[in-house]
C-alpha cells in the first residue's frame, strides 16, 4: 500500500496520574478495514478519542492525508471527512432517524423560510430513505423516534450517520455489540461496502473472529502502546490474543 | 428499500398519541360541563372570559415548554413577570410625574421595552448560570426564583404599583378585536410562533436534540451551551412580556399575587404532554395542557361543586398525566 | 431531567413554599426597659405601615426608644428568626402580628419568659396566656359591615351575592366572610351564592368572578375579603364589561383600593384602623410596664368608606410611609 490516510506516532495521553496512552502509534490506510484491539484499559477508546477530535493528546504527531494536523474539536474532524460511531450510542432517542442522521447538519428551506431557520423535513426524510436503503438498514418508519426502535436498528442509525457523512475515514467503537445476529451481519456488511468505496475504517472489536472476517488489517494495543501488527489473512485468533496478553510481541510495531 | 419505510400521516405527526389523549379530556371536560351547564357553559361570554385569563399564563408557559424540553426547569417565571411588570409600571409612572394613568402611547412603548430588557435580563442570568456552570436549572432558577421577587419588592418598597396607563388597559388589557380580546390575540401570536419555531425550525430541532441527549447534541457539532443560553433567555423575555400583559390585565404591578405561576405554568406544560427528562413535548400540547386547569376551574365554580373539589381534581389529572408519559417511556426503554 | 433532578425539584418546590430570605435582628445588648420594638406580619404593606406610625408616634411620645423589624413575607419561618433575634436585645416590651396562630407560640413564648411584655397587635395566638393584651379589628364585625354597606349600595333590586376569599384555613378572612354571610341573610332580596377560594391570587380571583356570573347573571354583589382577591375581582368586571353593574366591597384601604373607590373600580372598602391599633398596642405594653393593668383583649373599629364619603375619612386611608 502507498501512503498512509492517517498516520498517529508516539501520543501520549495522561488523565492526571493516570497514563492512558504512553507513545501509542496507529496506522490507517485508504480503502482498507483495520482492526484496533487491545484487552480492556489497553487505551482504544482514548485512542480514538484523540484522533476523533474528543481528546487531545499530551503529545505527539498526527498527519492526515500526508499533512501534519491537529484535531482541536469533532467538528475538525468531520471537516476532515472523519466520523466516529461511539459505543455509548450518541444519538437522540426522541428524534427519527432521518432527524438524527441529519443532526447538525440539517437541511433547510430554499429562499426566506430558510433563513429563517425552517428545516426542510421531507427533502431530509427522503435523503434519509434512500441513504439507509442503500446501506440496507430497514426501519418500519423514519419519523419514529428512534428510542422506540430495538438497539440493533438504533446502532444502524448511528453507523449509517458516520458513513453517510465520511468522506474518509470511519471510527466504529464497538459497533456489533449490542446487535443480535441478522444485524450483526448488516452492519459487517455496511463496513465492507464503505471500504470498497475507498474509505479507511477502523474498527474496534472484542470478538476476534468478527475481527478477521472483516478486516483487512489488525493493530495490538497494549497497555497505551503498540505492539503488533498484522495481516488479517497471514494470522490466527490465538496468535492475536497472545499479542494483547503481552505473551507476544513484534520488535518494530 | 423505500418501500419499507413509511411516513405517518400528517394528522398522525400531529397528533402523537400523547397530544391527542390530552385534547380527548379537555372536550370530554368541556362537554360534561356543558351539559350541566349548557346556558352558563357554553357561551361566548365564557368563552372570552376563559381565554382571556389564560393569556398571561399561556405566555409564560410558551417559554417554560422550550426550557422544559431541554431537560431543564425555570422556577423563576412568576418573579421575573413580578419584576418585569414593576419595572415596566414604575419607569411608566417616572416619565410621568408618578402617575402614567393618562400617559400617551410613547409610554406604553417604553414600558413594553423596559418589560421584555428586564425579563431577558433575568433570562439570560439564568441561562449563563445554568449553560456555562453546571449548575442545575433547578438550583440556579430557584436562585432567580426568590432573587428576581426580591429584586421586584426592593425596587417598589414592597407594594403593588399602580398608575398603568389607561391607554394600555382600555386596549391591550380589555379591548377586542371583532369580538377577539387583544390580549388573546396577543398570547394566540405569541404560542403560533412559538409553536413554528419549535416545530419547524433547527432552532426547535437542536432544542429537542439537547434535551434528548446532550452529549450526542456536543458530539454532532452543535454549540449546545450557547442554544440553552438562548432557550433561558427566551423563557424570560416571555415572562417579562407576560408581565407587561399582566399590568395591561390587572393595571396594577402584583406583588404578591403570581406565587404559583411557575408551578401552574410547568404544570401546563407536562399536561400537555412535554416530558419532564427533555427531549419531547409540542406547544400544542402546552396549549391543551394549560387550558386543562383553567376549565375545570372555571366549570366548578360554574356547576357549583364544592369549592375543596378543584384542587384535587387538578392535581389527579396532573398526576396521571405524568404517569403516562413515565410509563409509555419506560415501555419504549425496555425494548 | 434524571430521577434525582426530579427529586430535587421536589425539595425545592417545599423550600419555595417555605420562603426564601428574611433577616434577623440585632443581636447582642442588654436589657433596656425604655425599649419597644414591633414586629408586623410583614414588610413594606400599607396596613403595617400605618400600623407602624401610629406605634412610633405613640412610643415616641411615651419617652420609648423604638425598632421595627418584618420579615419579607407573611410566613411563620421567616417571622421566628426576627422574634428570636429581637429577644436577644431583651426590649422592654414586643408588639407583634403573629403570622401563625400556633407556630408563633413557642417564640413568643421565649419572649414572655425573658420578662418581655407582649402585645398582640392584628392578629393573635390561640394560646392567650402569651400576651399582655391583644388589640385588632374585629373581623366579623368588618364581614357584617360589608354586608350592609353592599345592601346599601345595591338597594331594594334582587340578586345574588359572592363571597371572593382568599385561602382557606386563613382565620382573619375566615371571619370577615362568616360575617358576610351573616348578616347578609337579613335581606331577603339578596341571594347569597357562597364563597370561592382564590389562593391569593388576582388571576383566580377573576376567572371564579367571572365563571359565577356565567352560572349567575344577577350577579349584584361581590364582597372581596383582601387586597389581591379584590385587585382579581375589578379585573374580572372590567373584563366581563360589568364594572359599577356589580357592587364591589373590598376589605382595607392601601393607597391603590383607594384609587380604585374613587374611579369607582370598587364601590366601597371596608378599612381598618392600623394607626389606632398600634397606638393603642403602645398604651397597653407602657401600662403593663409601668405597672399599671393592661385590657386583656381590645377591639377597634372599622369603617366602611365609599365614592361619595371618602373625603370625609381620609384619615382611614393607609399610608404607603408615615
Amino acid at each position: 500500500m502507498a501512503e498512509p490516510l492517517l498516520d498517529a506516532r508516539d501520543l501520549v495521553k495522561h488523565y492526571g496520574s493516570v497514563e492512558a496512552l504512553r507513545g501509542a502509534s496507529f496506522t490507517a490506510y485508504a480503502g482498507e478495514v483495520v482492526s484496533l484491539i487491545g484487552d480492556n484499559g489497553a487505551g482504544k477508546s482514548t485512542l480514538v478519542k484523540c484522533l476523533s477530535g474528543a481528546e487531545q493528546p499530551d503529545s505527539g504527531t498526527i498527519s492526515f492525508d500526508g499533512r501534519t494536523i491537529s484535531l482541536p474539536t469533532p467538528t475538525a474532524a468531520r471537516a476532515l471527512g472523519i466520523e466516529t460511531v461511539y459505543q455509548d450510542l450518541a444519538v437522540a432517542p426522541d428524534l427519527d432517524p432521518a432527524a438524527n442522521l441529519f443532526l447538525g447538519r440539517e437541511l433547510r428551506k430554499p429562499g426566506v423560510l430558510g433563513w429563517l431557520g425552517v428545516l426542510d423535513k421531507k427533502e431530509m426524510r427522503r435523503l434519509a430513505t434512500s441513504s439507509f436503503g442503500d446501506l440496507g438498514v430497514t426501519l418500519q418508519s423514519v419519523d419514529v423516534p428512534i428510542g422506540s426502535l430495538s438497539g440493533g436498528q438504533r446502532q444502524s442509525v448511528a453507523v449509517a450517520r458516520s458513513v453517510v457523512w465520511a468522506s474518509k475515514l470511519v471510527f466504529m467503537d464497538e459497533p456489533t455489540a449490542a446487535l443480535g445476529v441478522v444485524q450483526r451481519e448488516r452492519v459487517l456488511d455496511v463496513i465492507k461496502r464503505v471500504r470498497d468505496q475507498g474509505m479507511a475504517v477502523v474498527l474496534i472489536s472484542h470478538n476476534m473472529p468478527e475481527v478477521l472476517a472483516v478486516s483487512d488489517r489488525v493493530e495490538v494495543l497494549r497497555l497505551g502502546r503498540r505492539v503488533a501488527r498484522f495481516r488479517a489473512a497471514d494470522t490466527t485468533v490465538e496468535e492475536l490474543v497472545g499479542a494483547m496478553t503481552g505473551a507476544l510481541s513484534q520488535e518494530d510495531a | 428499500m423505500t418501500s419499507d419505510v413509511r411516513e405517518r400521516t400528517l394528522a398522525k405527526r400531529l397528533f402523537s398519541a400523547n397530544t391527542l389523549w390530552i385534547a380527548l379530556v379537555l372536550l370530554v371536560l368541556i362537554a360534561v360541563f356543558g351539559a350541566i351547564r349548557p346556558d352558563a357553559v357554553l357561551t361566548t361570554f365564557t368563552l372570552q372570559t376563559t381565554l382571556v385569563e389564560t393569556s398571561v399564563l399561556l405566555v409564560l408557559s410558551v417559554g417554560m415548554t422550550y426550557v422544559i424540553i431541554t431537560s431543564g426547569i425555570d422556577l423563576s417565571v412568576g418573579s421575573v413577570l413580578v419584576f418585569s411588570g414593576v419595572t415596566s409600571a414604575m419607569t411608566m409612572n417616572a416619565m410621568n410625574d408618578g402617575n402614567a394613568t393618562d400617559a400617551g402611547w410613547g409610554t406604553v412603548l417604553v414600558g413594553l421595552v423596559v418589560a421584555l430588557v428586564s425579563g431577558a435580563a433575568w433570562g439570560l442570568l439564568n441561562g449563563l448560570l445554568v449553560a456555562k456552570t453546571g449548575i442545575p436549572p433547578l438550583i440556579v432558577t430557584l436562585g432567580s426564583f426568590g432573587a428576581a421577587l426580591g429584586a421586584g419588592q426592593l425596587i417598589s418598597n414592597g407594594s403593588n404599583v399602580s398608575g398603568v396607563p389607561d391607554v394600555l388597559s382600555d386596549n391591550l388589557g380589555t379591548g377586542t378585536w371583532f369580538g377577539i380580546p387583544n390580549l388573546v390575540l396577543l398570547a394566540a401570536v405569541v404560542t403560533g410562533i412559538g409553536a413554528l419555531v419549535l416545530a419547524t425550525t433547527r432552532f426547535g430541532r437542536y432544542t429537542y436534540a439537547i434535551g434528548s441527549n446532550e452529549e450526542a447534541a456536543r458530539r454532532v457539532g452543535i454549540a449546545v451551551t450557547g442554544h440553552l443560553v438562548k432557550v433561558y433567555l427566551l423563557a424570560g423575555t416571555l415572562a417579562g412580556l407576560a408581565g407587561f400583559m399582566a399590568l395591561a390585565y390587572f393595571r396594577v404591578a402584583s406583588i404578591t399575587g403570581h406565587d404559583t405561576d411557575n408551578l401552574n405554568a410547568i404544570a401546563g406544560v407536562v399536561l400537555g404532554g412535554t416530558s419532564l427528562f427533555g427531549g419531547a413535548g409540542s406547544i400544542v400540547g402546552t396549549v391543551l395542557g394549560v387550558f386543562i386547569p383553567a376549565v375545570l376551574r372555571k366549570g366548578f365554580v360554574i356547576v357549583g361543586v364544592n369549592v375543596y373539589w378543584q384542587p384535587i381534581a387538578v392535581a389527579i389529572v396532573l398526576v396521571a398525566a405524568v404517569w403516562f408519559d413515565q410509563s409509555r417511556r419506560r415501555a419504549r426503554n425496555q425494548r | 431531567m434524571s430521577t434525582r433532578t426530579v427529586a430535587l425539584l421536589g425539595a425545592a418546590l417545599l423550600l419555595t413554599a417555605c420562603g426564601g430570605g428574611g433577616q434577623i435582628g440585632d443581636t447582642g445588648g442588654t436589657g433596656d426597659n425604655k425599649k419597644m420594638v414591633l414586629i408586623p406580619g410583614v414588610a413594606a404593606e400599607p396596613f403595617y405601615i400605618s400600623m407602624e406610625c401610629g406605634f412610633r408616634e405613640a412610643a415616641k411620645a411615651k419617652g420609648y426608644e423604638v425598632d421595627v423589624q418584618a420579615p419579607a413575607k407573611f410566613d411563620s419561618t421567616l417571622q421566628t428568626p426576627i422574634v428570636t433575634g429581637v429577644l436577644a436585645n431583651k426590649p422592654g416590651a414586643v408588639l407583634i402580628a403573629p403570622t401563625d396562630d400556633k407556630a408563633m407560640a413557642g417564640p413568643m413564648k421565649q419572649l414572655k419568659d425573658a420578662g418581655i411584655k407582649v402585645v398582640e397587635v392584628d392578629t393573635k395566638l390561640e394560646d392567650t396566656s402569651i400576651a399582655v393584651s391583644t388589640v385588632s379589628s374585629n373581623n366579623e364585625q368588618g364581614g357584617q359591615l360589608a354586608a350592609r354597606t353592599l345592601a346599601k349600595l345595591v338597594g331594594e333590586k334582587p340578586g345574588s351575592v359572592l363571597v371572593l376569599n382568599t385561602k382557606a384555613g386563613t382565620s382573619t378572612t375566615d371571619a370577615r366572610a362568616k360575617g358576610f354571610e351573616d348578616e347578609i341573610k337579613k335581606f331577603p332580596n339578596l341571594k347569597y351564592v357562597g364563597q370561592q377560594y382564590t389562593d391569593n391570587e388576582p388571576d383566580q380571583a377573576a376567572s371564579k368572578l367571572t365563571a359565577t356570573l356565567a352560572a349567575n347573571p344577577d350577579l349584584i354583589g361581590v364582597f372581596a375579603t383582601n387586597l389581591n382577591t379584590g385587585e382579581g375581582a375589578a379585573t374580572g368586571l372590567r373584563n366581563a364589561g360589568r364594572t359599577g353593574a356589580v357592587n364591589l366591597v373590598g376589605f382595607d384601604a392601601s393607597p391603590k383600593q383607594v384609587q380604585d373607590l374613587r374611579a369607582g373600580a370598587v364601590q366601597a372598602l371596608i378599612a381598618q384602623d392600623p394607626a389606632t391599633i398600634g397606638r393603642t398596642g403602645v398604651e397597653q405594653a407602657v401600662a403593663a410596664l409601668e405597672g399599671g393593668t393592661a385590657e386583656r383583649d381590645i377591639e377597634t373599629d372599622l369603617v366602611a368608606l365609599t365614592k361619595d364619603d371618602m373625603d370625609a375619612n381620609e384619615k382611614y386611608f393607609y399610608k404607603q410611609q408615615c
